[in-house]
This record gives structure tokens, sequence and C-alpha cells, in this order.
């Protein structure tokens, strides 16, 4: 007896986090995400002065070696130069340099490179070039308030300098070790974080409760992404 | 609050960082006797003074050296094993800015 094959939909990392707040789920990228949580008038505001998106399905490809540069810009693909910094690999993409030798892409809402990557990778083909699984929690915090949040919860000050530009900062956020950086989605700055998918329903928590306190809170991703 | 500085990420928290132990020397695995192996692996003068370290920067996973005075705990120098050196203390102030990009 043969099994049917069916495409198989994931939960995002943070999903036993958000059950509580029933938010209306839908699914990208054959992960199930939070698209909505109080409605669009409270989200909106929300999102102007401090809110929290889940956005851990987007499509994400990281390599690592002393080759992963020259393989990245073999497939056409933008890389920064400096370490620690981020910049736009394809339209839609962005890829962010971990140090010396490490990349993550990270196609944003509309953008579909990651797939390709990941299909034209073939380790034994490729020497010095090495796939980097990922398993990341990924939030969007955004809002007038998101740096009063990060100095609550980040021991490094980000009001200055260490934000500036295209600035990748690997650092400790509530205790745990997490990516961050700042972008501009849709005409409004927003600060991007990542961690391990295992810390995600903790850090969820963690930036939930304290969006709270300053009068935000949690946000579904159809309030950044019109279908 | 403490602050050490990584050759990759600039000066940050010291609850960022583990420490690694003291970095010596390895003597020749095929060259040297028992007693010199084992005065490797199992014997620390433990004598203040300044001493070269590992030291690991958790969210980044880099490890590095830190040339560290253990009488006063005071870090001269720290850098990437085999790379070069950066200097202690010094700090991303003159970090400079360029326009952000959006995606």
């Amino acid at each position: 007896m043969t099994t049917p094959q069916t495409a198989m939909i994931r939960k995002t990392p943070v999903a036993y986090a958000q059950q509580a707040l029933k938010p209306k789920m839908g699914e990208l990228h054959g992960m199930e995400v939070a698209l909505e949580f109080e409605g669009a008038n409270v989200e909106n505001a929300r999102k102007q002065l401090l809110g929290v998106t889940d956005v851990s399905c987007f499509q994400r490809f990281s390599v690592k070696g002393p080759q992963a540069a020259a393989w990245l810009a073999g497939k056409g693909m933008n890389t920064p130069a400096a370490i620690n910094s981020w910049d736009e690999a394809a339209p839609g993409t962005m890829i962010l340099r971990l140090g010396g030798s490490e990349f993550l892409l990270e196609d944003q809402y509309s953008g579909d490179t990651c797939p390709g990557l990941a299909k034209d990778f073939k380790q034994a083909d490729v020497p010095g070039v090495y796939k980097v699984q990922r398993a990341d929690a990924a939030f969007i915090l955004s809002g007038s308030e998101a740096l009063d949040l990060l100095s609550e919860l980040c021991m490094l000050d980000l009001r200055d300098s260490a934000l500036s530009g295209n600035a990748v900062v690997m650092t400790q956020i509530a205790g745990i070790s997490a990516t961050l950086l700042r972008q501009t989605l849709n005409g409004q700055q927003v600060y991007r974080i990542w961690c391990d998918g295992t810390y995600g329903p903790y850090l969820w928590d963690m930036l939930t409760e304290v969006a709270q306190e300053l009068g935000g809170g949690a946000v579904g991703l159809s309030c950044h992404f019109k279908k | 609050m403490k602050l050490l500085e990584c050759p990759m990420n600039g000066v940050r928290p010291l609850s960022e960082f583990l420490f690694g132990g003291e970095y010596r020397e390895m003597p020749d695995p095929d060259g040297s006797d028992d007693y010199e192996w084992a005065g490797y692996v199992h014997y620390r003068d433990n004598a203040p003074g300044v001493k070269k370290e590992w030291w690991y920067h958790g969210p980044s996973g880099t490890w590095f050296i830190a040339e560290r005075n253990t009488l006063t705990d005071e870090v001269l120098k720290t850098y990437l094993f085999g790379k070069g050196q950066t200097a202690a203390g010094k700090t991303n102030k003159n970090q400079t800015t360029s326009t952000e990009q959006s995606i």
C-alpha cells in the first residue's frame, strides 16, 4: 500500500506561544503563520507605536566557508563586502554577512530566490562551501517605541552607531543569542530579529509582554503585507 | 557593566562571552614524552600575570584570544587566533554612517 503524497504544512516555531491570542491563521511558503490578531484598526495603531510580527515563514538559505562568497557571486547574488552587514542579494531577497565567511539569505514577502539556491546547491560539487541548516524564529519590531523595548531587553546600546547603515548586530536579547538589524519596510523604519527557533516562543512572549507594557502588542503578517 | 572587545563584533557586555581557558602552546604529540604531555594537559601554574586566554562570543560563535592581566583583570588586546591583533578598549564610536537600505 502506498501513502499518498501530501504537502506538509509546518507550524511557525512560535505557534504555541500565540495560541492564547487566537490569531487568524494563514499559510505562506508551507508554514502556518498568524495573519491577524485584533483587527486592522488596532493592529495598524500598534504597528505605528510598537508592534511585534512573526515572520518565521519567510524562506531562508544559508552557506558558509572560504568559497561561500564566490559561490554566491557566481549565482548572481550581490554579497555585502563588510563583515556583519546586510544588503539586497537579488530583488526581494536580503543577504546578511554573519562574520567573515557565513551568509544568510532571506526572501522577503515578494522574494523567491532561496528555493532556487537550495535546489542548485550540491555539496560534492562545491568544495569550500557548506550549507547551514536554519530553523529561525524571525520577527519584525515596528513603531516609535521599538528602541525603548530594545533598551529593556538588550544590554547593547542600540541608540547610537550600533545599527547605523546596513549593520548586522549579533547580540543577546532577553538573554538569548539573536541577530538584529534595522531596515525600512513600506516606508517605515523597523527592526528585524532572528533567533534559534527553539527560543522563538520565549522571545515572542518577552517581546509582546514588554510591547504591551509600552502600549503595543502582537501584529499579524497581513498588517505589513497586503495580499 | 564589564565590557570586552570581540575582534569581529566590537565592544560587548561581558555576559555575551564565555571563558575558554588559558591558551598555551601544545607540545608536539609525537615528539613529547609522557611527562611533558601530562604537564600540558593537567598542570597550570596559576601565577598572576599577563595570560593568553580563549574567549567565546556566544551570539556570533566567535572564538578569539584575549591577552589579560589576571592580577589586575585588565584586557590588553584581543584578536582572532593566528590573525591580526586589535587593541583592547577600542569602541565603535567612529563607525561611519550611510544611508539605510530599503527592501
